[in-house]
């Protein structure tokens, strides 16, 4: 067990230290969410519509679109000379790469859910509620499970000839729960409704999470077998 | 070489009843289209439109049920075990699969465009399958964008795996989020309890969609396999 966790957290520290030394996607992905946000707040009329009623669908999609942005290059750096076949010859199992993978992909998640929120909250200058706690719970749940789908699809799109094209089309329908819950609970929290309404969604954006990370661990190595 | 004449054999018994199957399901079509268009009675709120309802309801048995069920069943036993013919069911599932959920996707809005007053209306089930259509697509894009052809049956496999766990759960969520909202009256899915003969009709549907739908794939299984042999025969040709 020990092992093991020290092989995950050994693919992990080495992909978050490339990043943080690159920081080539999280500058991507947060240049990204400035840019939406400067297009949404032209693309809505506020006399029509108020920013703070659709802001949890807005800044559920920012996180779904930066995130595909992000997670599509997963495997892009170690697909340039033969680096992952070298990945793939440690001795450690496919599971703990996949987990490791996740663990990398998720840190980097949240910081742009934090860039989201920094960015929604100035331009449209929103209030977080009551319980900002748990809304950021909330965010870091559905992240959880949007990342773990993401990444086995992420190892996927790579081995194509499409590559990073073709993520949206695998991952979109599969995340139709995370968006639904996710943003249905971090409405109601913005709309200080009461914490009892928004359990039923922590729920289910959790269960999501640990099978999309059950499954995910489950199928990596036929994905990346050779 | 006797596997070699096995392996013939078999291809001309799927054949065999590749024909049979699908000359049966397409009587069966004639019968039902006969049942839909003279036999049974018009249903008395909605009308003639309703008649697409013994189109539509098969189509989505077999696309969304059968075939779904056969393309993650065979995904799962095709990692397992890594025989071919487990995943030549498979795609061959699949095939058919979005051609009848393609179906459901034409007829349910034609439908209710005339009952709800409008093509489409977020309906829970026809939401779920407009995604699982989309499930189907990325299946057949993973096939056929991997240069290593066993890459891409072993990529299609785990869309077909994670479509599948995932599909009740965004059948769930859509249909919260449809519950969520005050259902307006036109929209009412409701459909009204059936009537023998309605109901006879539905099952001749349900039969001859059946029918037709494990003898198109019998075909595309058939094709699958003559296709493996050929490149078989090709290879050691080659070798020789």
């Amino acid at each position: 067990m020990k092992l093991y966790l020290a092989q995950l957290w050994a693919v992990a520290w080495k992909d978050l230290m490339i990043e943080f030394r690159s920081r080539e996607r999280v500058g991507a992905m947060a240049g990204f969410t400035v840019l939406v946000g400067v297009l949404f707040n032209y693309a809505i009329d506020p006399t029509l519509v108020r920013p703070e009623d659709i802001a949890s669908g807005l800044i559920w999609l920012t996180i779904v679109f930066a995130g595909t942005l992000g997670l599509g290059r997963t495997f892009e750096l170690e697909a340039q000379d033969g680096a992952f076949q070298g990945v793939l010859m440690t001795p450690a199992p496919r599971d703990a790469l996949f987990l490791g993978k996740v663990l990398s992909n998720y840190v980097i998640l949240l910081v742009v859910v934090f860039i989201v929120l920094g960015v929604f909250g100035l331009f449209f200058s929103l209030d977080w509620g009551s319980s900002p706690g748990t809304l950021v719970g909330v965010l870091a749940l559905g992240a959880l499970g949007f990342v773990a789908v993401g990444t086995l699809f992420s190892a996927v799109s790579s081995g194509t000839a499409m590559g990073v094209a073709l993520l949206p089309i695998l991952l979109f329908p599969l995340l139709v729960p995370v968006v639904i819950y996710g943003t249905s609970a971090t409405g109601r929290l913005l709309a200080d409704r009461p914490l009892a309404e928004v359990d039923g969604q922590l729920r289910i954006l959790g269960a999501f999470a640990l099978v999309a990370l059950a499954v995910g661990a489950g199928l990596f190595r036929y994905v990346v077998e050779e | 070489m006797k596997s070699h004449e096995a392996a013939e054999a078999a291809g001309s018994g799927i054949r065999w009843l590749a024909v049979g199957m699908s000359m049966l399901g397409l009587a069966l079509m004639l019968l039902l289209h006969w049942e839909v268009f003279f036999w049974v009675n018009t249903e008395s709120t909605m009308g003639v439109v309703q008649r697409i309802f013994y189109i539509h309801v098969p189509a989505a048995w077999v696309g969304v049920y059968l075939a779904f069920g056969i393309v993650a069943l065979c995904s799962a036993v095709y990692l397992w075990l890594g025989d071919e013919r487990v995943d030549m069911a498979a795609v061959a599932a699949a095939e058919g699969g979005m051609v009848f959920t393609t179906i459901v996707l034409l007829t349910g809005p034609l439908w209710g465009k005339i009952a709800w007053g409008t093509y489409w209306a977020w309906d829970p089930r026809l939401t779920s399958t407009l995604l699982l259509w989309f499930i189907y697509l990325g299946y057949f894009i993973v096939r056929s964008s991997t240069e290593n052809p066993e890459r891409g049956r072993r990529f299609a496999a785990v869309v077909g795996i994670v479509g599948a766990l995932d599909l009740p759960l965004i059948h769930l969520s859509v249909t919260w989020f449809r519950s969520l909202h005050p259902q307006p009256v036109v929209l009412k899915p409701e459909r009204p309890t059936l009537d023998p003969d309605m109901l006879m009709t539905l099952m001749t549907g349900l039969l001859a969609f059946t029918v037709l739908f494990l003898g198109l794939i019998a075909f595309r299984y058939g094709l699958e396999r003559s296709r493996w042999n050929l490149e078989l025969r090709t290879r050691r040709a080659g070798s020789a």
